[in-house]
């Protein structure tokens, strides 16, 4: 498991990747409504917001709440520091992809 | 469940690679699609026109038959551009949305100016001017929106069909009216339909 373990735990797990994934496809300063996400990734609202959470607190996403009572919205959006970590994750990911083909075997 | 589990370097590439293309189908307006309908939109309206002028000696201008065709086509294609884009934008909110509604409010507004215009000036002006201002019109209004749109970092590969439909537009003040109206069907409808081909490769070979 020595290969994953240089990838960024925070990003390094598959509902949290595709979060960072689906936000980043977005263009800077654009964010994404809760709802659509979660639809989006087919995620309970307790689960994406416990996921949002890990990547708030590691500075990687931000979420503001607008509105009260119907118009209430809550969007995410990815930081700069989450579209840097996300670069510098899929950097690592193709380095250990090619390591691994080169050597033949399977990182694990 | 926080769903931590462990994730293979394998399994991450290919969580990566299927996330993209959901948001890439999900979030992200089908340019291909709007091209092809703006293209049919100016081939069969401008070449209806065309074909209704065609052989008129004197010019006397589009039968009411061609310029009603065009109203029903731009109706359909706004219908569609309209129902797409909102499908993908829903849920998204920020700065691409705000340049959205000014690059569709100058286009609905400019294209309310011209039809306002054209009628307004049509006894105190040539012929061949008010063919101009309503045929060639909104091939210029067009370009400099798809301008203004790469100007703005969206859409980027507009700005080349923006400049050709100025290029288009201006060239067409030398045009006499009938020729104004083959030139905006097949090189302004026929470059939108170059787009949608160019944008549909890109995306297959994107994906």
């Amino acid at each position: 498991m020595a290969a994953e373990t240089q990838l960024d735990p925070v990003i390094h797990a598959p509902a949290r990747l595709r979060v960072v994934v689906t936000l980043a496809s977005l263009p800077d300063r654009d964010n994404l409504s809760f709802t659509r996400l979660q639809e989006l990734l087919g995620l309970t609202p307790g689960n994406l917001i416990t996921h949002l959470r890990k990547l708030e607190d590691a500075g990687y996403v931000t979420t503001v709440k607008t509105g009260s009572g119907v118009t209430a919205r809550t969007s995410v959006s990815l930081s700069q520091q989450g579209r840097q970590a996300l670069e510098n994750y899929t950097a690592v990911l193709r380095q250990l992809l090619d390591s691994a083909s080169t050597n033949g075997s399977s990182p694990h | 469940m926080l769903e931590d589990q462990e994730m293979s370097v394998q399994e991450a590439a290919a969580v990566v690679q299927d996330a993209r293309a959901r948001a890439r189908k999900e979030l992200v307006i089908s340019t291909p699609i709007v091209y092809a309908a703006w293209g049919l939109v100016w081939l069969l309206g401008y070449g209806g026109m065309w074909l209704s002028v065609r052989g008129q000696h004197p010019y006397s201008g589009p039968s009411g038959v061609s310029i009603a065709a065009v109203f029903v086509l731009a109706g359909i294609a706004i219908t569609t551009v309209l129902a797409i884009a909102s499908k993908a934008v829903a849920g998204i909110d920020g700065q691409s949305v705000r340049h959205r509604r000014v690059l569709v409010m100058t286009w609905a507004v400019g294209y309310l100016a011209l039809l306002i215009v054209g009628p307004a000036i049509s006894s105190s002006v040539s012929t061949r001017t008010l063919a101009f201002i309503s045929f060639a019109g909104p091939v210029l209004l067009a370009g400099l929106v798809y301008i203004l749109a790469a100007a703005l970092g969206r859409y980027r590969p507009a700005f080349a069909l923006g400049a050709w439909l100025v290029i288009i537009g201006t060239s067409c003040a030398w045009l006499a009216p009938a020729t104004i109206l083959a030139t905006c069907a097949l090189a302004g409808g026929g470059a939108f339909l170059l787009m949608a081909a160019i944008e549909t490769g890109l995306r297959r070979h994107g994906s």
